[in-house]
């Protein structure tokens, strides 16, 4: 595989041309409504062939309206923003992930002149609707939201350190021209931050910057430990340092290219009804009392283009934009303990599910593993079910995974059901919010002490059978 | 005309469309569900809107606070 083809996109526009050229940028040009076309259109496009980014720039009652949407929804579309062939394999785009992420951390590059700047607005002149064409996704939305926007904020009490410096997505509803409700996860590092700011009773700077470059928004959806910098990862991932700009109100760091950028606080010990909210679990989030943002100031290129993600029922863009990001953090952590993993299947429902394949030392050994996943730093909230397959079982190869479950467990040994673990508030089957027993399915074979079942008698690929995978390809593509 | 959500009569202008009357984003004072005129009978109007996501002022008072606001 072509695995040098490195393609750094400084701005959205730089990518959008990009899928463009390759097919995977569907231009609607005839008129569509606010909703529900938008979110149906999106929603539907992950049944359409190839799975392609939309580009809406006719929509009722909006003048100079450009909506993006499904820029990452597809495997095709996420090999393009790392810079690799369209038609690279599931499996290698997550190898290929995780080994620019043995680059990090790369430092960005601060450039001036941001497009970005080219219009500002402040105080009570700022309005999100005269910049933002928002629309709702789903029937139980409570509102509008922003679903896709690079947030920044700092430690308050450390507000030098750039590492801590954190550039997540974080769900924001619009409340008015400039009021945001915001949803920081207990888990998530924004919530460490605004704890720190509300402990001594002040507010929280951030900024909000809206429509960027492939690899900002998949670093900033990778979870990262707290003193790691997503602008550093997302230099490895690009293959070049990030470009970056300072935010004029708030001095915070954000992303050179942006379209918009939005700059205020997180009004301090404030909680105001947020949600309910069609969530990635294909459940509604409810309604939670949640922090307040106030906008300050927003600035944006003329005419920008406004990028969005539909979620609900998976799969969705934010499967494709969370989901090798996961498989990639949790191989690196246990990897770490136990050099036996081979590699992690943790894209299903953001790893609430995960499949580890792993050789297995001795008899217990993949047991150990699979309760390992579960006390990483991701699988403290996710990891609600482990299945632990032999080194030889490709976990991305869901047929392989079904065969391993079907004929390797017996039930008697090899289900560990451990009772009231922490998982995220979102999974509508904890109980109460946030607990759940958790499951490890061990379909690897049994190894020594641990004597069971009738294993000795395995059928094998034949060995000529990879020169007649080849072969066959070539006659089939009409080659000697 | 009420809040589809919470049956609420205060209902405020959020925005109006760049092209004139074409439609307005309105949002309920009491829960903040906001909707744009132009939407489906069933996510603008009391009479369609699901069940499911209806929402009364002991709904509003019972949510929980994520997060917590630390103590003082
Ligand atoms: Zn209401």
């Amino acid at each position: 595989m072509e695995r040098t083809r490195l393609m750094a996109y400084d701005d959205l526009r730089a990518f959008l041309a990009e899928l463009d050229k390759n097919g995977q940028l569907l231009s609607i040009s005839e008129e569509v409504t606010a909703e529900p076309d938008l979110a149906a259109a999106a929603n539907a496009v992950s049944r359409v062939e190839g799975s392609p980014a939309l580009y809406f720039d006719n929509v009722q009652g909006f003048r100079d309206a450009k909506i993006a949407l499904n820029v990452h929804g597809s495997w095709p579309n996420h090999a393009l923003a790392l810079g690799l062939p369209p038609d690279t394999l599931v499996r290698e785009q997550v190898e290929e992930f995780a080994r620019r992420w043995e680059n990090f951390p790369v430092p960005p590059v601060r450039r001036v002149s941001p497009p970005w700047a080219e219009n500002t607005r402040t105080g009570d002149e700022v309005n999100i609707f005269d910049v933002l064409p928002v629309f709702r996704l789903n029937d139980g939305d409570s509102g509008f939201f922003l679903d896709k926007a690079a947030v920044v904020s700092r430690d308050p009490t450390d507000p030098g350190n750039f590492g801590k410096q954190n550039v997540g997505i974080y769900r924001l509803e619009v409340k008015g021209p400039r009021r945001l409700g915001l949803q920081p996860a207990p888990m998530h590092d924004i919530a460490i931050h605004l704890q720190r700011a509300e402990e001594s009773h002040e507010d929280l700077p951030i900024a909000i910057a809206v429509g960027n470059d492939p690899a900002i928004t998949l670093a900033a959806a990778t979870p990262m430990a707290y003193d790691q910098s997503e602008y550093e990862l997302a230099g490895a991932l690009r293959g070049e340092p990030a470009p970056i700009a300072t935010a004029p109100l708030t001095g915070l760091d954000v992303p050179w290219g942006s379209e918009v950028v939005l700059e205020g606080v997180v009004e301090g010990r404030k909680r105001e009804l947020e949600g309910p909210f069609g969530e990635f679990t294909g459940h509604y989030s409810g309604g939670r009392k949640m922090p307040v943002v106030r906008v300050d100031r927003i600035s944006y290129r003329t005419n920008p283009i406004y990028e969005s993600l539909y979620l609900g029922m998976p799969w969705t863009e934010l499967d494709y934009l969370i989901g090798p990001a996961t498989c990639v953090q949790l191989y690196q952590q246990l990897k770490a303990d136990f050099p036996e993993v081979q590699a992690v299947n943790a894209m299903y429902t953001h790893g609430l599910l995960a499949i580890i394949s792993t050789k297995t030392r001795y008899g217990g050994f993949a047991k150990a593993v699979g309760m390992r996943a579960m006390t990483t730093p991701h699988g403290l909230g996710y990891c609600k079910m482990v299945i632990v397959v032999d080194a030889e079982v490709d976990p991305f190869d869901l047929p392989r995974v079904m065969w391993a479950m079907s004929t390797k467990v017996n039930a008697a040994a090899d289900l560990v059901n451990l009772p009231n673990l922490s998982v995220l508030h979102l999974d509508p089957s904890s109980e109460p919010a946030g607990i759940s027993n958790k499951l490890i399915i061990d379909a690897t074979t049994p190894v020594p002490p641990d004597r069971r079942g009738r294993f000795e008698q395995a059928v094998h690929d034949l060995p000529e059978t990879g020169d007649w995978v080849r072969r066959l390809q070539a006659v089939r593509k009409g080659k000697p | 005309m009420t809040c589809p959500r919470c049956d609420h009569s205060t209902i405020a202008v959020m925005a109006t469309s760049p092209v004139p009357d074409v439609w307005e984003l309105l949002r309920c004072a009491r829960c903040g569900y906001a909707w744009r005129t132009t939407e489906p009978a069933r996510r603008t109007t009391r009479a369609a809107y699901p069940k499911v996501f209806q929402l009364t002022q002991a709904d509003i008072d019972a949510a929980v606070e994520v997060p917590v606001v630390p103590e003082q």
